[in-house]
């Protein structure tokens, strides 16, 4: 285009002019951290002061390798900050799951800052702790040994780009509605009658410990009403201070007994939320808050109709409640711009769906919550609408357009049916599925009772490629990560180079899973988290802790990275090497040794002359469907051995797809070592060329049910392609018909790259731009430079 | 083909198109969502066509200069020395290529493409049928353009009939010149007719066009009676169509003698197809032209509303002034 598409700064989607000025000033004040030296939510140690004492547990972080260099570094240097907390004597011979919960309630009773900030309504902002693991010497001495065993595994197949795995928090939807409903006294009570039911001892200990919890979490809510009533005792506006005392009065109340109204709902929601983060010491990540517009109208509409409350007073209580989100983003101050990667905590919420007869369930609070998104324009807490065939025109239009107007889209869109056929391929009950919902970034879930391990473990596909080529071994290293297959030139047919790659495929989910067993493993046995507990159910009925698998329901999913590059390469074999013979094996094993230098002919051919995915070409698409169906069941019925959770399969690619380009060999689809992979399920960069409605076909075609998880798909639009409401019509049409015939979940950017490159050579300018990044949104300019110009090349290639 | 002798059994046998693109997800040919057949071969020349490779009716060889990596397979492929790799760049001899195809799968890099593969029906239906899904979301279809598509008529109802059995909606884009039963038979099988009226000016439409404006004007009519959907669009090119008169003129033909009109659409000129003309060895004229302002573009929309078209809507891209900053990114837009 002669016309330059550069967006100004200005039009880059920005707050509502008209919010409040509370909420506009509370919105300010979020990202004002530099300013902000009274209210940091920065990450609080806690210990119990024994020398052996442990505060932060690494094999959580295992799916993050970047900071595997500082692990150590991490936890001596928060031990060293760590506040002693003074425990009662007698503390040392609880069970480990009631110290635990000692250690928390003491925690909430004396240990976190209580601050309201000016103009809240909502309160409870300082909740990132780094928890006593509340571990006796022994138990310390094996977690080390244990740790030790597991860092050695983890940095192998990390190193060698196989993949990853760690026993993540958050990433599941825990049960608000019945502590809305019943309050913590209620669940209190129901913990008191099953003890006096329980079997054995151990069981009814672990009912103390929730129960404990449960106490933990009124008299946190009470130093807040005590803080509430303190300030609204010498607030010389009385209109504040009348809303301090009602605040008061609410932090009396909830979470301990029933909320009421709708202020008392989102308040108790808040602090069992927040709580959820500070007991597992995990500032965000994935903890969902699921159907909100569903569990929060009945409050909604019995206060609009006893007149207790207007839209407008409703949507600033939520928007009140919508800023507390971001707070979770405190620890990054310091760090500044950084590679971006923690950009976003899909704290997700979701709007939208069916309800139990398969009617749409939208209803004016989803249409309010739409006004919030939009108005506020904040990274958390993370939208998601659920589209079916039944979504109403208007509802649809509204978010079509909020799509296409947002450069950088707003939300994640997920399909029922697809996902629903997911959750029932993986066994959930049928009457239960309309009721699902997806946490962090799009992974499918069970409300309330459901912790699927939803980013626990990624393995990196294309790497079984490269095992085929290195007869088991890494092509850099020569590291041995599977089995010899033998010699690729000795393969005498497609079926034999077929079967190679599937014994190679098998090694290597072999060896990550068996760090993911360790990692699920150690988590189970040294950080119990009864509060989480409290609040999912089966945990209570089973005896088990969350992180034993007491869930009712409990998968470890294994996120697949690379699947349209693994596609393309098995494609080009099997086209090029044995059908059109126009490839040598010799030369192919030769040139991808070689990182193709001094291949460039055969590299060009393999990238011109191969089928590729996601083009709506029938050839290609039936490898990736056959490489997708493979590996997603080859591990179905496997068990994490400790806690019985079982493994499950999706599409995430995070930031890996960009992170294992460097460990990963050259490929046969013409990629060279270094060469970002492809993402979730989209096809490899560039190799789409034939628009996005040959991009759904391709998707559709692949047979997602054995990836319940869910399934990360971004498809970019330029703003001219929705230029005006004819377009976004179109837009919608092709929403509904990739509900009927593609994936679960779909990720639309509406941005064009020299709107980007302006963002990356302004970045103060574009502060507010915002884009979508595998299953997160993230600020562009807070992006490290390498994922910007990976995005920047995805939009540049238009579709 | 101009000499090769005509064979009738062959060509029963098999009926093939010139197809020189197949378009999807296609949103500015139509309603909905479609996709877009390009046919090769056009009766008009006019100076500002953005689809160059779409005039010559018989295939033609072009070289991507940045794809080439210099492997030279293709020399060796081609049985008749087209092909010469200079330090400029490659240098076809188009008196000697005939477009086999030969250099085009030689090449690894896919730096040389025949524009313009003869197609069957069923193969051109096989792949457009693929999105039928979006065209019943979305109430769109297929269209065929080119080129101009009435050229070739016997594939054109092939598949348009093909088409129309499977119950999917044919839009049929054209100049509007073609001889007259070409024209009844292929419209009268659109459920939808995108009617190009360039200049009014009966001079310059022969300048432009090298084709009279009777002709044009002679279907146009025609068609206004038979009661189909038809949207009329002019090219607005800087220099030849862009008055002020000429829009009106048009304007006020079709409120007179098209009065079913069901959109008249203004497409501002662009230059993105400068690298076509250059890969097919054509002088781009225009090349240096700059776009349009959107005032223009709203200017000449209101005249045409103004001569009682309130069907009248543009777009397309416009010229971003310095001056223009708060209004950027609102580049395409419409009016009417």
């Amino acid at each position: 285009m002669e016309a330059s598409e550069v967006v100004a700064p200005q039009n880059i989607w920005k707050p509502f002019e008209g919010l409040s000025p509370r909420v506009s000033r509370l919105r300010e004040e979020y990202f004002s951290f530099e300013k902000r030296d009274y209210f940091r939510n920065e990450v609080m140690p806690f210990t119990t002061g024994m020398p052996w004492d442990e505060v932060w547990l690494p094999p959580l972080w295992g799916v993050v390798p970047e900071i595997y260099a500082f692990f150590d570094a991490y936890a001596e240097g928060l031990k060293a900050l760590a506040r002693p907390v003074e425990m009662p004597s007698g503390f040392w011979r609880n069970s480990l799951v009631m110290r635990r919960a000692l250690f928390f309630r003491e925690v909430c009773r004396r240990g976190l800052p209580v601050k309201i900030l000016d103009g809240e309504l909502v309160v409870g902002g300082q909740f990132n702790t780094a928890l006593s693991l509340c571990l006796n010497r022994r138990e310390a001495r094996r977690l080390k040994r244990a740790q030790k065993r597991w860092r050695k595994r983890a940095d192998e197949i990390n190193s060698t780009g196989m993949g990853n795995a760690g026993a993540v928090p958050g990433h599941l939807i825990p049960d608000y509605p019945s502590v809305l409903s019943l309050g913590f006294r209620g669940l209190k009570e129901r913990f008191g009658r099953m003890r006096e039911e329980a079997g054995d001892r151990g069981h009814r200990d672990f009912l103390d410990a929730l129960i404990v919890c449960c106490e933990a979490a009124r008299d946190l809510a009470a130093r807040y009403a005590e803080e509430a009533e303190r300030l609204a005792a010498r607030e010389p506006d009385r209109l504040r201070s009348e809303e301090l005392a009602e605040v008061a009065r609410i932090c009396r109340k909830v979470p301990w007994e029933p909320a009421e109204t709708f202020h008392e709902a989102i308040q108790s929601l808040w602090f069992a939320h927040m709580l959820v983060m500070a007991a597992e010491s995990y500032p965000g990540p994935g903890l969902s808050p699921g159907r909100v517009d569903q569990y929060l109208y009945p409050y909604y509409r019995s206060d609009l109709e006893k007149g207790r409350l207007t839209r407008e007073n409703a949507k600033e209580i939520l928007q009140c409640w919508w800023i507390k989100h971001n707070y979770a983003y405190d620890y990054q101050g310091r760090v500044g711009e950084n590679q971006g990667i923690n950009s976003s905590f899909g704290q997700l919420i979701t709007i939208g769906g069916i309800d139990a007869e398969g009617n749409d369930a939208s209803n004016d609070l989803t249409w309010l919550i739409l006004e919030v998104i939009e108005e506020m324009n904040m990274l958390e807490p993370k939208p998601n609408v659920r589209l079916h065939r039944n979504t109403p025109d208007d509802l649809l239009r509204r978010v079509a357009g909020m799509i296409a107007r947002s450069q950088g889209s707003p939300f994640l869109l997920n399909f029922d049916e697809a996902s629903m056929a997911g959750l029932a391929w993986q066994g959930l009950p049928k009457e239960r599925l309309w009721d699902y919902a997806p946490v962090g970034c799009l992974e499918n879930t069970l409300q309330g009772d459901d912790r699927s391990g939803t980013v626990d473990v990624n393995v990196n596909l294309a790497k079984a490629v490269e095992m085929v080529f290195g007869r088991g071994r890494d092509m850099a290293t020569g590291k041995r990560l599977g089995p010899d297959t033998g010699d690729p030139r000795g393969f005498a047919t497609w079926e034999d180079f077929r079967s190679a790659f599937e014994t190679q495929l098998k090694a290597l989910l072999d060896r990550v899973l068996a760090v993911s067993d360790e990692s699920d493993s150690l988590r189970a046995r040294f950080q119990p988290t009864p509060y989480l507990s409290a609040i999912v159910g089966g945990c209570a009925e089973s005896g088990r802790d969350i992180t034993d698998g007491g869930a009712r329901y409990n998968f470890i999913t294994v996120e697949g990275i690379a699947l349209g590059t693994a596609a393309d390469s098995l494609a080009a074999v099997k086209k090029l090497v044995y059908e059109d013979k126009r490839v040598g094996m010799d030369e192919l094993v030769r040139a991808l040794a070689d990182d193709f230098e001094g291949h460039e002919t055969l590299r060009q051919t393999l990238l011109n002359r191969a089928p590729k995915y996601g083009n709506d070409d029938d050839y290609a698409d039936e490898v990736a469907r056959w490489l997708s169906r493979t590996w997603t069941t080859s591990f179905w019925g496997r068990v994490s051995p400790h806690t019985r959770r079982k493994y499950r399969a999706g599409y995430l690619s995070w930031n890996y797809w960009i992170a294992y380009a460097p460990s990963t060999a050259a490929t046969p689809d013409g990629r060279k070592r270094g060469t970002h992979l492809s993402n979730g399920i989209g096809p490899v960069d560039g190799a789409d060329r034939k628009g996005p409605t040959a991009v759904a076909l391709s998707v559709s075609k692949l047979g997602l049910e054995t990836a319940p998880n869910g399934d990360s798909h971004t498809i970019s639009f330029t703003p001219s392609l929705l230029r005006d409401e004819e377009h976004v019509e179109k837009l919608m049409a092709f929403l509904r018909a990739y509900g009927e015939r593609g994936g679960t979940a779909l990720q639309v950017n509406v941005i064009n790259p020299d709107t980007l490159r302006a963002a990356q050579a302004d970045p103060q300018s574009y502060r507010n731009l915002m884009v979508r990044v595998t299953g997160y949104n993230a600020y562009f300019v807070m992006l490290g430079k390498a994922i910007q110009d990976e995005i920047i090349a995805r939009e540049s290639h238009r579709l | 083909m101009r000499s090769s002798p005509a064979n009738p059994t062959a060509s029963e046998a098999a009926l093939t198109g010139t197809v020189f693109n197949i378009q999807r997800y296609s949103t500015e040919d139509g309603p909905g969502i479609r996709t877009t057949v390009f046919l090769k071969g056009c009766p008009m020349r006019c100076p500002w066509c953005h689809n160059p490779e779409g005039i010559s009716p018989k295939p033609e060889l072009v070289w991507y200069s940045a794809r080439c990596i210099g492997a030279r397979d293709c020399l060796k492929a081609c049985p008749r020395g087209a092909l010469e790799l200079t330090p400029g760049g490659m240098r076809i001899y188009r008196d000697a290529c005939e477009a086999c195809g030969s250099c085009e799968e030689a090449c690894p890099a896919a730096a040389l493409e025949v524009i313009g593969k003869k197609r069957t029906p069923e193969e051109v239906l096989d792949e457009v049928l693929r999105d039928r899904v979006f065209y019943e979301k979305s109430g769109g279809g297929v269209t065929l353009s080119g080129g101009e598509p009435c050229l070739q008529r016997d594939f054109s109802r092939e598949l348009m009939m093909r088409l129309k059995e499977q119950g999917i909606h044919v839009a049929l884009d054209t100049c509007g010149s073609a001889p007259r039963d070409h024209f009844r038979e292929l419209a009268g099988l659109a459920d939808l007719v995108l009617f190009d009226l360039k200049v009014m000016d009966t001079e310059l439409h022969r300048e432009y066009t090298g084709i009279e404006l009777e002709r044009v004007l002679d279907n146009a009519e025609w068609l206004a009676q038979q009661g189909k959907q038809i949207w009329v669009r002019t090219p607005v090119i800087p220099g030849h169509t862009d008055s002020e008169d000429n829009i009106r003129a048009i304007a006020r033909f079709i409120r007179e003698r098209m009065p079913g009109v069901e959109r008249y659409d203004l497409l501002a000129y662009n230059n993105t197809c400068r690298g076509k003309y250059e890969r097919l060895d054509l002088e781009f004229s225009l090349a240096g032209e700059p776009l349009l302002s959107r005032e223009e573009m709203e200017r000449l929309c209101a005249a045409a509303v103004e001569e009682g078209l309130g069907c009248a809507r543009w777009s397309g891209a416009t010229r971003l002034e310095a001056a223009e900053g708060e209004a950027a990114g609102a580049e395409e837009g419409k009016g009417g």
